[in-house]
């Protein structure tokens, strides 16, 4: 067997559609297919079935006997269980087909399916209606059809939700019993089901299949699995430490506003006369090429570069330059950004690199409190890092660390949330998880975000407001 | 020309400021910056350390301007374009020091006395003068007017980690004190702590401390231990190195970041720490190559404290700074005609531990410098805390630079007196250690012991291990580094 994908464009009635997806497999492999639900896993493990109509592409490869155990194989066999009751006209109560038929129809082994009767246990069912069973009876019924055809390629989808325990682990035994002859595709979304005979992953996402992962490739499967986590978890941002919360600022008052800023270094203008005000729970995107002063602006408003106080700046209720620290500015403000990164060298265990947001300290320098720290857990929880609490930072991989330090960002509740170029140096799953991150951010809170990014295209969800900055020629510095 | 502050005093009263040092509390520094609030900051001087501690504390809320020279103002020289680049009003002393509640000399020693002497007459009455070095008040006898308070805050490490500290959210171990034949109205220690908080240096530990104790032990640090061992002892280490056939390449390496390495570990864990790193033969073998050191290099030690407890030391070098750094100048020319300093690292890696097993010599030598500087001083009458700071709290920061630049930018780089007494202990050095190193070969620098059998004899083990341990400067030792580990929770 060796099944081959090219460019395949596959409808399902208009409802759905997978695009372009390439993909090889061979019978030495054994598949999962995961991503968030409506993300296309199952539409994916159909097609190999025949399932939908190829729009474009090809496929070929495709076994003789594909077994196939689907919610949507099985509410196909039911449903058409129950036209055949609505089909009776006559004044007779129909009891429609008994179990045992519907295991033996078609080309089965019949010794087989008497083997897994006893195994799953469905001999009292036999002689029942189909339509009559349980969902996880049902399911049991999907799953004997599907193994006694003996099939040269096994799709599982999701076949072990709705079992019991001991039916699990009985059916688990079982497919380990067929490693090595028969390929196996199970389509799952919890990592923690994912049998140890896999060898290899397929994520899919948006109808796309986004990522094709060596199970032994621990980096990659480690950073799916965050993903994963991510996308699917019901966690919310967790809630900020009221016994250190930030003092009032007035509502009517814009958290930003800068009036005519003028930056120069050597003689050289960066930032020549330039409005910007930033209203509370505004979410803005800046965007401009490398050099167009994009990060200069930003430590304006941080107070980080030290033209803030020569210039017109009013941030969080204070005018610059009169007095305040930039301590009483940076309380209001969550910052992330590569330079960040870099500078974050330290060998502090995660809780407190989150913790250490609530002091806008790189490294923690302050006894935390209790409830500081079961914040942070609960933050360690959302990310998925709740093993690895006391893990030093610098241990992390690199996009770990960019996730760690949005949390670190927002463990307060900052009013402004400044993300200067989230996902510079990650490849596409760690951007993918940092943009999942920033979303489940900018729906659970009050916090306005100002999301840097020189790809004036690469939008999130819920952002409107835009500022863009040009690259200034050197001769227009006078 | 000077008249040195110290020998006026009777010998009651000079006890009695060198055992001055007291590890301060968190809650000693409540306050904040509220004394220096509202005041007028100016700041002489705009190098890594004018620069530096102005921008931490403008950015804790303080008024913070540049007074220069009406020359480097004109020339825009670099220390005009760091102040105005960085947003501060610059002006000349004229324009800015009669404005000023609180003036920051933050100038080289060599220059304190002209410096104050322009300044004095254009300071507000009961204004105040900081320094960051007691040099110009203790060896120089320098008189302040009598309405004015003198304070010194010293951080204890260079500008730009002043700076990269503070942005952080933490600050760097900083030493204060109070001139006390100059604090009229009794404010010296509240505006000195203020400015400390200031500059974040309350969040990493502050020493209270006299301008005398500060000036004695820092003297005798730098030019001892600090600058003076780790030059001596790359030199020795290197062409005993090359001498005994071993590549010229590691050899420089090995010295230049194996400094570093070892005193890492001295950081972390103290003299103790540094030894148990090695093997215990590698161990009883850097015990007693120190310990021969040690009994060489006494007499070394106590005359350096001598001559710069009575003075000597700093006559001597000012006769220096009116002959135009003849001597100095000569000295660091040949620092960088040095074997050591002309040789590159070589492409070789190095493992960490490597520096410890190849390095034995170079751990001996630290222990040895360490322990001297810290008996030399305490028997001087400095007390145990800041001989601490002064020897083996600092050594790693020397040896971060050497790793850096090596020896002729680490001279640059450290002050000019700092320089001057290096030299002065290098040449008196190199010569004192001349027959022990005759009897040295590559098992204890360059290659290691390489044995077979890496037993040792268990009385013997556990007499070195408890010299190490019972040494005063391990005991004084862990109580700081327990004060530093509590509020540092990040190493």
């Amino acid at each position: 067997m060796n099944i081959r994908l090219d460019n395949l464009t596959v409808n399902f009635d208009d409802r759905f559609q997978l695009d372009e997806i390439n993909w090889q497999l061979d019978d030495t492999q054994h598949w999962v297919i995961t991503g968030t639900n409506g993300a296309g896993k199952s539409a994916l493990a159909a097609i190999l079935a025949g399932a939908g109509d190829i729009v474009s592409g090809s496929m070929s490869g495709i076994p003789a006997k594909v077994g196939l155990v689907s919610f949507e194989a099985q509410a196909e066999l039911i449903e058409r269980e129950r036209k055949k009751d609505d089909a009776d006209i006559m004044d007779v109560i129909a009891e429609g087909t008994p179990v045992h038929e519907i295991l033996h129809e078609g080309d089965r082994n019949p010794a087989l399916i008497q083997q897994l009767v006893t195994m799953f246990k469905l001999e009292s069912l036999l002689e029942r209606a189909f339509r009559k069973l349980s969902t996880g009876e049902s399911r049991k019924v999907m799953l004997i059809r599907a193994l006694a055809s003996e099939p040269d390629l096994l799709i599982l989808d999701e076949p072990f939700d709705g079992l019991d325990a001991h039916t699990l682990e009985m059916l688990q035994q079982y497919l380990l019993g067929l490693v090595e002859t028969v390929p196996m595709i199970l389509v799952l979304n919890r990592f923690d089901e994912f049998p140890d005979f896999i060898t290899h992953i397929a994520y899919v996402d948006q109808g796309r299949l986004q990522h094709q992962i060596d199970r032994h490739d621990s980096q990659a499967y480690n950073e799916l699995y965050h993903l994963l986590h991510l996308k699917t978890t019901e966690l919310q941002v967790p809630p900020t430490d009221s016994d250190t919360a930030l003092p009032p600022l007035d509502p009517t008052q814009p958290l930003v506003r800068l009036n005519k800023i003028n930056v120069t270094y050597d003689g050289h203008r960066i930032i020549d006369s330039l409005d910007w005000t930033i209203e509370p729970n505004q979410h803005w995107q800046l965007s401009g090429p490398n050099g167009s002063g994009k990060t200069c602006l930003l430590s304006l408003i941080t107070g980080d570069h030290p033209q803030c106080y020569v210039n017109d700046i009013f941030v969080f209720g204070f005018q610059r330059g009169n007095g305040e620290s930039i301590w009483q500015i940076k309380q209001f403000i969550g910052y992330v950004s590569t330079a960040l990164q870099w500078e974050y060298k330290v060998g502090t265990g995660l809780r407190n690199v989150i913790i250490s947001g609530f002091y806008d300290s790189i490294g923690l320098y302050t006894k935390a409190t209790d409830r500081q720290k079961q914040i942070a857990d609960e933050w360690l929880a959302l990310l998925g890092m709740s093993d690895r609490a006391d893990t030093p930072f610098n241990k992390l991989s690199y996009g770990d660390q960019r996730l760690l330090l949005i949390a670190r960002a927002m463990v307060k509740h900052p009013p402004l949330l400044i993300l200067d170029e989230p996902c510079l140096g990650l490849d596409d799953m760690n951007r993918q998880l940092v943009l999942a991150l920033i979303e489940k951010i900018c729906a659970g809170s009050e916090t306005s975000v100002l999301y840097v990014n020189h790809h004036a295209e690469d939008k999130i969800k819920g952002i409107d407001n835009y500022l863009a900055l040009e690259k200034r020629e050197p001769d227009s510095s006078k | 020309m000077s008249n040195n502050y110290f020998n006026t005093l009777p010998l009651r009263e000079q006890l009695e400021q060198l055992g001055k040092c007291r590890f301060m509390s968190m809650d000693e520094f409540s306050d904040g910056v509220d004394a220096l609030k509202g005041k007028k900051m100016v700041v002489i001087g705009c190098g890594a350390q004018g620069l530096n501690q102005g921008l931490n504390l403008r950015d804790s809320g303080l008024d913070v301007s540049y007074a220069l020279r009406e020359a480097a103002i004109a020339e825009k020289r670099q220390s005009w374009k760091n102040a105005t680049e960085n947003g501060f009003v610059v002006g000349t002393y004229q324009e800015l020091i009669p404005t000023a509640d609180v003036v920051l000399n933050l100038t080289p020693d060599k220059q304190h006395t002209p410096v104050v002497n322009a300044i004095m007459p254009l300071m507000k009455e009961g204004a105040c003068l900081s320094y960051s070095h007691g040099f110009n008040i203790v060896e120089e006898g320098m008189k302040v007017r009598e309405d004015l308070t003198v304070i010194m805050v010293a951080p204890k490490c260079p500008g730009s980690e002043v700076r990269a500290e503070y942005v952080r959210g933490f600050g760097v171990p900083t030493l204060i004190a109070v001139h006390e034949d100059n604090d009229p109205k009794g404010e010296g220690l509240a505006l000195a702590k203020a400015y400390a908080v200031g500059t974040g240096g309350h969040k990493a530990g502050v020493l209270m401390s006299s301008f005398i104790a500060e000036v004695k032990s820092d003297l005798m640090g730098e030019q001892t231990i600090l600058c003076g061992m780790l030059q001596t002892g790359s030199l020795l280490c290197f062409d005993k190195m090359v001498e005994e056939g071993i590549d010229p390449g590691y050899a420089s390496k090995l010295i230049q970041y194996g400094w570093e390495t070892i005193t890492e570990a001295l950081k972390y864990g103290g003299v103790t720490n540094m030894l148990d790193r090695l093997s215990n033969p590698a161990k009883i073998k850097a015990f007693d190559l120190a310990e021969e050191m040690k009994q060489i290099m006494r007499p070394l030690y106590n005359k350096h404290q001598d001559d710069i407890i009575d003075g000597t030391f700093s006559r001597t070098m000012m006769e220096d700074w009116a002959n135009d750094d003849k001597n100095l100048l000569g000295w660091r020319a040949e620092t960088a005609e040095t074997a050591f300093e002309k040789t590159p690292a070589g492409d070789v890696e190095i493992s960490e531990q490597e520096y410890f097993d190849n390095g034995i010599l170079m751990v001996a030598m630290v222990k040895a410098g360490v322990e001297l500087a810290f008996e030399t001083m305490t028997a001087a009458g400095i007390i145990p805390d800041s001989a601490y700071y002064e020897s083996l709290h600092e050594t790693p920061l020397i040896a971060n630079t050497i790793a850096r630049k090596k020896l002729y930018e680490m001279n640059a780089t450290i002050s000019d007196t700092a320089e001057y007494g290096c030299y002065l202990y290098n040449h008196a050095c190199l010569p004192l250690l001349a027959d022990f190193m005759k009897d040295i070969k590559t098992d204890v620098i360059g290659k290691g012991l390489e044995l077979d059998d890496t037993g040792v004899d268990n009385a013997r083990l556990i007499e070195v291990n408890a010299a190490l341990r019972s040494h005063p400067v391990e005991a004084i030792g862990s109580v700081l580094r327990g004060h530093m580990a509590d509020m540092k929770k990040i190493v």
